[in-house]
């Protein structure tokens, strides 16, 4: 059997093509091959934009998702019955799962070795129900990896039961072919994904218990979050089932019930779609890793007042060795064969299996018996040392192995370099239960490989997906989700169901934007009046008080500051500027928020940032740090003013695109807390002229200097033409409110913002910016009532020191009101200090 | 035997607890051979939610949830329990060990429970050096008990009882090399070495009573959760019970709390907080025979 030819999808024995490819080729053709090419170029740039990272095992680099223009074609009546045979799978394996998960049966008729089960590290003992207790099925969703063998027929390879991954690359695949390849598209009319998606999120709502008042169920998908090696994938279908994509510090357990921790207070939650480890759903039973479970949610699943799907404990149907079961436990529990035969597997625990395979390891993929998650080995291709070390731990422990026979995929036509190239490629087919039985995707998802080693069939880990097209019969077919008696949703506005740490999250994204706006201000100010040669005192005195900006901006340190106007600070800035310096950590924090909140950023919105913050990272690296340090400045200003460019797309946007509630108004709060500071930080330094206080002039390039960075000279010259006194100027940067980049405008624009977000006025937050812009004004009225409006500016210093600590009150005291919901958790327990005591 | 348990453990806090969810392992389990005459919990604080149930082993398992905000937590197990240990097998009469090891392995009728114990588990993983030391008491076709007598006296002989010199991450080769612990300690030893020679093993948890019967040592590891090792004999004797911290067949001076695949299935009290900080602890157990009183007093 594994020297058998594969058998290829498109070609038949015959040299002639298969029907079913019938209308594809056509398309195919008359696009051409470099324009297929050309394609498949657009595709593979299109997903490395989205941010799409791949399913396949890689480090910690994850290349990104791949896609081919060219699908993988099956015939309807051939889909269907792949669909019916995984339906009676996923059946059986859920009887399995029931009987393991209860009575167990099958382990006291010997039907299944205990080595399977009590050595399965995904056989959860907190989610056994004592015999007799009822329980809701364990699997909602299933998939299975096939391959085509050599004889025509489809075999299983693989069950995914934790948690079918690779659902939003379905999606994202298609919706990328009808971007990309619209001839291809269209040249068939298609099966469509929608039915699925509206049944399984239709199906989540019918999971929730009933609620005793009537409300709409709350669901809920678990992700670890943005490490996860599958956040774009939670992002994807979190969207397209409209339910909230949480974390396990976003939820809380109390009296029994999980909850949302939101801004409006705790939202219950009914059904957690689940995708995170099983293990790792409760810390007070599962592993005690602190991060992603929340304690008591066990006990809220065994109230019956939450549903987890799939069950925590489900992922122990991906054993790999269960396979070698399955038509005997097909007979046992269905009373029927097995329709869709899997890969002929063997558990090596057993005698009569390792007498089969004997010492011809080669013939075999040789698996763990229980971990599904742990690539194949191909004995055969394992250089003579390492096969034979594996034929040693196998005699160790055969129990822990099982074998699969090798067997060649089928080939799919796939672009390459020289026109359509015909690659292994295997199957991944995905069924949901809507309450009464299973629901097949209409399509799935190919994954092509580079030819195995002819030597030994080992099939490289690396490749690329394809989309799987199942055409249209009939109009019949069309199906769709069964009316539902959901109750119409209320209107709701604002802010409410905002998570906390989401919240938290755009606040700071905002105060980071406008960190690294006001950066590129003083540098693009600083790079101007380095390039002068021979600085005048004026210019010379605006750069000391530059230097001390730059110093509190992180851009520069105090001893090197202190020779400003030299040629080795102008390097030291540059160097500072393009090595990994302050701007690079400033638009990797940006990069790190975005990133975080990539569910919630529009599309358009996460393009902006993701290329903006890319082309920013390569102009500050590009800045030429030779000789000629006029050519530095050069290129430093004018990345410099892409930033500010680059801020005022991302405002832009947010204000075009985002709904004012929710994460705009934090994302807002954030740059004008963040505005605020720098605004009374650098006025405080701008002020500080040696000798201003008894000779006004001396106070001129420091009042030049506040205007140029508040964006203000027009403004002011507009209302007070050239003539520079220090009461106009503070008015200009402290108290006017209709000036966009003073102090008032930030503040007030705070305190209104936190009047939205409380719902009402008067709360301790918004007096206290309202008591700041007081502040402001009256520090203005005292400098214009001054007989010397010079020396009463520069007394100003401790007001204006105060003020900057006032501002970051102001921020702690946001923080605390609405971020710091709950501490973070940990653990008691079996930890050492109590470990020493527990028992001797 | 009427035994009377009182199990105080008390949490100080260094910052206040918000939420506070506790699992605990602390009713006495009923058994054939020991009697639950009367069982109780409680706590300070109050707990706001309290579930009883039976874990996957068939211990009795609470659950307590406080959401009300603390700083220090009490919580004191009661119990009066009759023990009686029916007399073991002769060990000589006992099963060859490899067949008790062979018929774990295969499972199905009258073992596949058993079976689940000789796996390893994630605080008793296989020791190579724990089964080299075990396997000096099983030479081919000894009675399986005689074995287990003979290593439960080994390590009795070969290690010496010591108290904070270990913790609970110490690994058990680690014990090896030392030649000393407390009874987890030895209990995880005995059950790694029986499990590397394929023979099931359980972590056994409870008590065993405080003061002597007159005219006897005082026992290792009282006024403590104690430890001991479960072994299979095979289906028709069942199991036997082994403390090797005092070299002794367990029959009439130790109470069970229940038993698991290690310390992690079993353990008494364990607790998620949110807040806390550092925290201090205070344990105290506390097993008196019931009416023997005024005898050992005397």
């Amino acid at each position: 059997m594994t020297d058998s030819a594969p058998l290829d999808e498109m070609v038949d024995g015959a040299g002639g093509f298969r029907p079913h490819w019938g209308g594809l080729l056509g398309a195919l053709s008359s696009l051409g091959r470099g324009e297929l090419a050309e394609r498949a170029g657009l595709l593979d740039q299109h997903f490395i934009e989205e941010g799409a990272t791949s399913l396949l095992p890689g480090g910690a680099n994850i290349p990104a998702w791949r896609c081919d223009p060219v699908p993988l074609i099956l015939p309807p009546g051939e889909f269907d019955a792949l669909a019916a045979g995984l339906a009676q799978r996923a059946d059986l394996l859920e009887a399995v799962l029931q009987d393991v998960y209860g009575p167990q049966h099958l382990l006291a008729e010997g039907l299944l070795p205990p080595a399977l089960v009590y050595a399965n590290p995904a056989f959860l003992r907190s989610c056994r129900e004592a015999a007799g207790h009822r329980r809701g099925p364990l699997l909602h969703l299933y998939s299975a990896d096939l391959l085509r063998a050599p004889d025509g027929q489809w075999r299983v390879l693989s069950d995914r039961t934790a948690g079918a991954t690779g659902l939003a690359h379905v999606l994202e695949n298609r919706r990328a072919l009808s971007r990309y390849v619209p001839e291809l598209v269209r040249a068939r009319e298609l099966r469509r994904h929608g039915p699925f998606f509206d049944i399984w999120q239709d199906s989540l709502q019918r999971l929730a218990p009933p609620a005793a008042d009537g409300r709409n169920p709350g669901v809920a998908m678990l992700t670890a979050g943005h490490s996860s090696p599958h956040w774009y994938e939670h992002v994807v279908l979190s969207r397209r089932l409209s339910c909230a994509l949480v974390e396990g510090g976003d939820l809380t357990v109390r009296d029994g019930a999980l909850y949302l921790k939101t801004l409006r207070g705790l939202q219950p939650v009914d059904v957690l779609l689940r995708r995170v480890d099983g293990r790792q759903m409760d810390p007070l039973e599962g592993d005690q890793s602190p991060g992603h479970g929340v304690a008591g949610l066990l006990d809220a699943v065994r109230s019956g007042t939450v549903r987890i799907v799939n069950d925590p404990g489900a992922g122990f149907a991906e054993a790999p060795a269960l396979a070698a079961f399955l038509p005997a436990l097909a007979q046992r529990l269905l009373g029927e064969p097995l329709r869709l035969a899997g890969a002929r597997t063997l558990w090596l625990g057993d005698p009569a299996a390792r007498a089969i395979v004997g010492a011809d390891l080669d013939r075999w993929m040789v698996r763990r018996a229980v971990d599904g998650t742990v690539r194949s080995i191909t004995a055969a291709a394992l250089p003579d040392a390492a096969r034979a070390e594996l034929a040693q731990r196998i005699l160790a422990a055969p129990e822990e192995y099982a074998v699969s026979a090798r067997m060649p995929a089928s080939v799919a036509p796939c672009s390459g370099p020289r026109g359509l190239e015909p690659r292994p490629v295997i199957l991944r087919l995905f069924l949901v239960h809507d309450g009464r039985g299973w629901q097949a995707l209409q399509g799935g998802l190919a994954r092509a490989f580079p030819a195995p080693d002819p030597g030994t069939g080992a099939r490289p880990a690396m490749g690329f997906s394809k989309d799987v097209w199942v055409p249209f019969e009939d109009m019949a077919e069309v199906q769709g989700p069964q009316q539902l008696s959901i109750p119409s949703l209320p209107i709701r506005r604002g802010t409410g169901d905002l998570p906390s740490r989401v919240a938290d999250n755009f606040f700071w994204l905002g105060r980071y934007l406008e960190r690294l706006e006001s950066a590129a201000r003083l540098l693009r100010a600083s790079a101007a009046r380095l390039a002068t040669t021979s600085p005048s005192p004026r210019e010379l005195a605006e750069l000391k008080s530059l230097a001390a900006c730059l110093v509190r901006a992180g851009l520069l340190d105090a001893e090197t500051a202190r020779e400003i106007g030299t040629i080795p600070v102008t390097r030291a800035l540059l160097r500072a500027v393009r090595e990994r310096g302050r701007i690079q950590s400033l638009l990797n924090q940006v990069a790190r928020l975005a990133g975080l909140l990539r569910d919630r950023l529009t599309g358009e919105m996460h393009l902006a940032l993701n290329r903006g913050l890319r082309q920013l990272a390569e102009e500050f690296d590009a800045v030429p740090l030779g000789r000629d340090e006029a050519h530095g400045l050069e290129a430093l200003g004018h990345a410099s003013a892409g930033v500010l460019g680059f801020a005022a797309t991302v405002a832009g946007l947010a204000a075009e695109n985002m709904v004012r509630g929710g994460g705009r108004l934090f994302l807002d709060l954030g740059r004008r807390v963040e505005r605020a500071q720098a605004i009374v930080a650098e006025l405080t330094r701008a002020l500080e002229q040696p000798g201003a206080a008894s000779q006004p002039a001396k106070l001129e390039p420091g009042l030049r200097l506040a205007l140029e960075l508040r964006d203000s000279v027009i403004t002011y010259r507009s209302r007070y033409l050239t003539v520079l006194q220090a009461a106009p100027v503070l008015d200009l940067v402290l108290a006017d409110e209709g000036n966009p980049r003073g102090l008032a405008f930030q503040l007030a624009a705070a305190r209104d913002m936190l009047v939205d977000l409380e719902g009402k006025p008067g709360s301790p937050l918004e007096q206290m910016a309202e008591s700041l812009i007081e502040e402001a004004g009256a520090m203005v009225r005292q400098v214009a009532e001054a007989p010397s409006q010079a020396e009463a500016a520069v007394r100003l210093r401790p007001r204006l020191v105060a003020m900057e600590d006032a501002v970051a009150t102001l921020s702690d005291g946001i923080t605390r009101r609405w971020f710091a919901l709950l501490p973070a958790s940990h653990s008691l327990g079996p930890a050492p200090a109590i470990w020493l005591r527990g028992a001797a | 035997m009427i035994y009377r348990v009182r199990h105080t453990t008390r949490y100080a806090y260094g910052s206040t607890v918000d939420l506070a969810a506790h699992m605990l392992h602390l009713r006495p389990r009923d058994l054939p051979y020991q009697r639950v005459v009367s069982a109780a919990i409680s706590t300070l604080p109050e707990a706001s939610r309290r579930q009883d149930r039976l874990d996957h082993f068939g211990n009795a398992v609470t659950w307590l949830f406080i959401d009300a905000p603390h700083d220090a937590f009490e919580v004191t197990a009661e119990a009066e329990v009759e023990v009686g240990y029916p007399a073991p097998p002769p060990a000589e009469a006992t099963l060859p060990w490899e067949r008790v090891a062979a018929l774990a392995r295969a499972g199905g009728p009258g073992a596949w429970q058993a079976a689940e114990f000789r796996f390893d588990s994630p605080m008793c993983p296989g020791v190579p050096a724990a089964g080299a030391y075990a396997a000096e008491s099983f030479p081919a076709g000894r009675p399986v008990l005689a074995g287990l007598l003979e290593l439960n006296h080994r390590i009795r002989a070969d290690f010496r009882f010591r108290a904070g010199v270990t913790d609970l991450h110490t690994p058990v080769a680690e014990i090896l090399r030392r030649r000393e612990g407390v009874c987890q300690d030895f209990t995880n030893l005995m059950i790694s070495g029986l499990r590397s020679i394929g023979l099931p093993a359980r972590y056994m948890s409870g008590y065993i009573r405080t003061r002597p019967p007159p005219g006897q040592p005082r026992r290792r590891g009282a006024d403590q959760s104690h430890a001991w090792v479960g072994a299979w004999l095979g289906p028709e004797d069942g199991w036997v019970e082994l403390d090797p911290t005092n070299d002794v067949l367990v029959r009439d001076e130790h109470v069970v709390l229940g038993w698991g695949r290690d310390y992690g299935d079993i353990s008494p009290v364990r607790g998620v907080m949110l807040g806390g900080g550092d925290h201090g602890l205070e344990i105290g157990v506390d097993l008196e025979p019931v009416g023997e009183d005024a005898a050992a007093g005397g």
